[in-house]
């Protein structure tokens, strides 16, 4: 009776919190659907959804229906799932590590999926059959196992991961750039680049049923552990000292946050400063504990990364500026800001 | 709670330590710097990985629990732990919490008067709010005391509890965890303040040389042999306790 | 060595060549020659004998000059030679099928080093500079499509400032002829490519095409990602508007990114893809480009692709090249048995 009361007690005030949190997501999402390289009418909106989901029979622009249904609802589908999944990244990593500048590529995952997705396009690996996603999950994968591998070896502290990460990402950026100056040239490059930096024009359904379930996932771990990652606060003893099994669920959380964003760079390239920032930028709105920042965070994650790509595709006209990009031009400034206030505070 | 150790070790830094530490009793742990006491504490909490021997929880030996059920028996202050992070001082108290919880038993009215009371018990009731960075050296040990007390184990093991403390908190801690009926295990830098302890371990060169009373193990000559200082034992004219002076040792020339 | 260009095409040189005298060096190449090129002066004191070729475009204007016998090497190759060089190019090594080092090239102690792009050999070449062949006393020759009207200081692949014209490919011709000293073929060579031109242009514009617009689809970084297709600055440029054809697509640089959701929109009347050997992505793939078009919900709704409105072409033929003149004209006879009305 006690247990149901208090979980009662723990849920009731915090329901309005999470209708907020689905308002404003449901928002940023409807805004991602309507504003693009052209402009469509909300009734469309209603329209299509109408016909999709509730089969209704409405006369609907074969090219429009399909702009907002085929192209932009995934697309920002996949970039509200991104900049969740990355944001949720950052924050574990940042509490895992105690290092405020970890971010979900310190690990050398974007580094080996820019490897991998550069030896499929430029070694001809796979032979056409293979598009870069795969090459990218692969080459993700495989740097993470060598510096997890090359952590352990170290001595398997969170300074060794850090220091492991660092030497992961060098070696497969170096391998990367081998191989663009071996054998692409400047439009192979280019295109390379381009997609590195993150691009979310090709996302269609069926990377929404790879990246919603992926994050899905990864927030309910991330969430089961607010307690333990609260508890790494005072560093990997401490939490064992309060009763953390710290090898589990750092293996646990260190794997969840690995598959989510390899899947992620596979998916849209390496979108960086969401996973660095968000999370800081959140703490100083609700604070260091896990309960508040891992929602929090996921949430802001989703809605800066559509607002991102709202404004990559509007700010220059019938062109498309690199995700990246946008993240950088924001993230930048924004994180320098996050410097000078903490500089303030402390 | 009974915490016995049997032939405990830990690479060449800790060896061969045997001892009983009976329940209720407040044990010290007096040795010169590098001698083992960190490592010692850390084994009797289970905290150090690939251990030799055993540790005993009132008979239960230490590795048939889990991580949980240790931290719900023993809370453990370390010497060193630090946050960068923006915690306030009442979060970081509620830490001591975490073993307690799951998702079935949330956190509660309960634990708030837990955390509440180890918050009064260290004398840092007013500054709740304040964030984790702003606080001294002496302020923070005090939360990591009350972590521990949040954490209502029944062994507390302490690291240099003392360090940082002003006198007065000093002995305002001393005789807080006295007064705890949990059995308390810790490491001392004060020779006097071992004193108050009911019994004294000392270590040196990571084994456990002497274990009694502390009028038993403070000897003059163990001080000499172990700490390198001449100590001139002084009765207190008021209650008779003995204090000591320490002098450097006399260089042979 | 025979003369690699068919019959008709010497037939048709001798029939255009009096048309044509006002062309500079019909006569003997008087040496030293001086020329600038792409804002580099250089002399030649005799024509070259140990040509090494940096660029497919560079190489098969010097095949079809007839002058196979004085290249000692090629490299940058994007796709199989044409057919008609297969024998004289099967006895010319091939440096690097990609960009050559430095210094392999060196290495054949060329007396020219002919230069298709400028991000091969140029201010910022990946092979090298000019200045560092010239401090070897090695000149090398730009094609001046790469250059005239284009700032390959900005950009990966350049700028263009203008947009490209045929007559800068026409301009290469005619200098490396004078360059070799073989003016009457670089005059016959130009003669044939310049009838073949006009005659594909007055084909295309005998269809009374109207508004008919296209979008040169070349590849794509991944296969449902925002493609690269022809902008206003390229060759494909040149032939839409050659052709009497609208480019849908606005940009001034060659080839842009542009999404789907645009290219959908704009709904153009024809689609032209790009056909080539490099599998570097999946979209390089026609066959991918073509499946993309028929099964994506959205690219399937176009006009052109539910009316098969497809066109291939030789991606090459896309680039600046003796190329571009065969695309034209499969375009051409291409839009002749597309039902356009
Ligand atoms: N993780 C470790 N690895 C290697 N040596 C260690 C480690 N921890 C402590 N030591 C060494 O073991 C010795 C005892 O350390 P410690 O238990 O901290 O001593 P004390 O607390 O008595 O000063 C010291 O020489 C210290 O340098
Ligand atoms: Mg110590």
């Amino acid at each position: 009776m006690t247990r149901r009361a208090a979980l009662v007690a723990l849920t009731l005030p915090v329901l309005p919190r999470v209708g907020l949190g689905a308002v404003l997501l449901a928002l940023a999402v409807l805004a991602g659907v309507i504003v693009g390289e052209t402009a469509l009418p909300l009734r469309l909106v209603g329209d299509v959804l109408a016909v999709k989901l509730w089969g209704a029979e409405r006369a609907l622009d074969p090219i429009d229906a399909g702009i907002l249904w085929s192209y932009r609802l995934p697309r920002t589908l996949v970039a509200a799932a991104c900049g969740a999944g990355l944001a949720l990244s950052g924050v574990v990593l940042q509490a895992l590590v105690r290092n405020a500048l970890a971010d979900p590529y310190l690990l050398g995952v974007s580094a080996g999926a820019g490897a991998g997705a550069v030896s499929v396009a430029l070694l001809g690996i796979g032979g056409g059959a293979i598009g870069l996603s795969a090459g990218a999950f692969g080459g993700a994968t495989a740097a993470f196992v060598l510096v997890a591998l090359l952590a352990r070896a170290a001595g398997g502290g969170p300074a060794q991961l850090v220091l492991a990460g660092i030497a992961g990402s060098q070696l497969f950026n170096a391998l990367t750039s081998f191989l663009i100056a071996k054998s692409a040239n400047a439009e192979q490059a280019r295109g390379l680049m381009f997609w590195l930096l993150g691009n979310l024009s090709g996302v269609r359904w069926p990377d929404v049923t790879m990246a919603l379930p992926v994050v899905g996932a990864g927030f309910l771990v991330c969430l089961a552990h607010v307690r333990p990652l609260d508890a790494f606060s005072f560093g990997s003893g401490a939490a064992a000292a309060l009763g953390i099994a710290v090898r589990r669920v750092q293996l646990v959380l260190i794997a969840a946050v690995t598959l989510m964003t390899a899947t992620l760079v596979s998916l849209v390239g390496s979108i960086g400063f969401v996973g660095l920032v968000i999370p800081h930028a959140v703490r100083l709105l609700v604070g260091p504990r896990h309960a508040r920042l891992v929602p929090a965070s996921a949430l802001a994650g989703a809605i800066f990364l559509i607002a991102a790509d709202i404004a990559s595709r509007v700010l220059i006209p019938g062109q498309v500026v690199p995700i990246g990009v946008v993240t950088a031009l924001v993230g930048a400034p924004g994180f320098a800001l996050i410097l000078i206030r903490n500089r303030r505070r402390a | 709670m009974k915490i016995e150790a049997r032939d405990l070790g830990w690479r060449n830094i800790v060896r061969g330590v045997s001892c009983e530490i009976r329940p209720g009793e407040t044990f010290g742990l007096i040795g010169p710097n590098g001698s083992g006491k960190s490592t010692l504490l850390k084994l009797l909490a289970g905290l150090m990985p690939r251990a030799a021997g055993e540790v005993r929880l009132d008979d239960v030996p230490l590795g048939q629990l889990t991580r949980r059920q240790v931290a719900q028996r023993i809370a453990m202050v370390e010497q060193f732990a630090d946050t960068g992070e923006a915690l306030s001082v009442r979060d970081a108290v509620e830490l001591g919490r975490t073993p307690w919880l799951s998702p079935l038993s949330p956190f509660g009215p309960e634990d708030t008067r837990i955390v509440d009371e180890a918050l009064a018990a260290v004398d840092m009731t007013g500054m709740t709010k304040r964030p984790w960075s702003t606080l001294s050296g002496g302020e923070r040990q005090r939360i990591h005391i009350a972590r521990a007390l949040a954490q209502q184990p029944r062994a507390l093991i302490l690291d240099e509890p003392t360090n940082h403390l002003d006198i007065h908190h000093q002995l305002a801690l001393l005789g807080l965890v006295a007064a705890l009926p949990v059995t308390v295990v810790m490491a001392l830098h004060d020779l006097n303040q071992a004193m108050m302890c009911d019994r004294l371990g000392v270590m040196s060169e990571g084994r456990m040389v002497a274990c009694g009373a502390p009028s038993d193990v403070l000897t003059p000559d163990t001080l000499g042999r172990i700490f390198r200082v001449r100590a001139m034992p002084m009765t207190d004219p008021e209650d008779g306790s003995t204090l000591f002076r320490f002098l450097p040792m006399e260089e042979p020339r | 060595m025979p003369f690699p260009l068919s019959s008709a095409l010497r037939g048709a040189v001798l029939l255009a060549a009096p048309l044509f005298c006002a062309f500079p060096a019909l006569a003997q190449t008087e040496y030293p020659l001086h020329l600038s090129n792409c804002g580099v002066d250089l002399t030649f004191d005799a024509a070259p004998v140990r040509t090494v070729t940096v660029g497919q475009a560079a190489t098969e204007i010097l095949y079809a000059l007839d002058l196979g016998d004085r290249v000692l090497g090629t490299s940058v190759w994007f796709s199989a030679v044409l057919p008609q060089f297969e024998t004289v190019n099967a006895g010319v090594p091939r440096l690097a099928d990609n960009d050559p080092s430095f210094e392999s090239v060196v290495a054949l102690r060329p007396d020219l080093v002919a230069v298709q792009y400028e991000w091969h050999i140029g201010p910022q070449g990946s092979v090298g500079t000019r200045d560092q062949f010239a401090d070897l006393g090695i000149p090398t020759y730009t094609l001046p499509s790469d250059c005239e009207g284009k700032d390959n200081s900005v950009g990966s692949d350049g700028t263009r400032l203008a947009p490209y014209s045929i007559e800068s490919l026409y301009q290469g011709i005619d200098e490396l002829a004078r360059i070799f000293d073989v003016p009457e073929r670089g005059a016959a060579l130009l003669d044939d490519l310049r009838a073949r031109e006009e005659a594909a242009i007055d084909a295309a514009r005998a269809l009374d095409l109207g508004d008919a617009s296209a979008v040169f689809w070349f590849s794509s970084a991944e296969m449902d990602i925002d493609p690269y297709v022809a902008g206003q600055g390229g060759a494909p440029a040149y032939m839409m508007e050659a052709l009497g054809l609208r480019n849908i697509i606005d940009s001034n640089e060659e080839w842009p990114v542009v999404g789907w959701e645009t290219i959908a929109r704009a709904n153009p009347t024809v689609i032209v893809l790009a056909r080539m050997d490099r599998r570097r992505f999946e979209a390089d793939d026609v066959e991918r480009k073509l499946d993309f078009l028929r099964t994506d919900p959205v690219a399937s709704q176009m006009d052109a692709v539910r009316h098969n409105r497809i066109v291939v072409l030789d991606a090459h033929g896309m680039d600046p090249s003796i190329r571009n003149i065969d695309a034209l004209e499969t375009l051409s006879a291409a839009l002749a048995g597309l039902d356009l009305q």
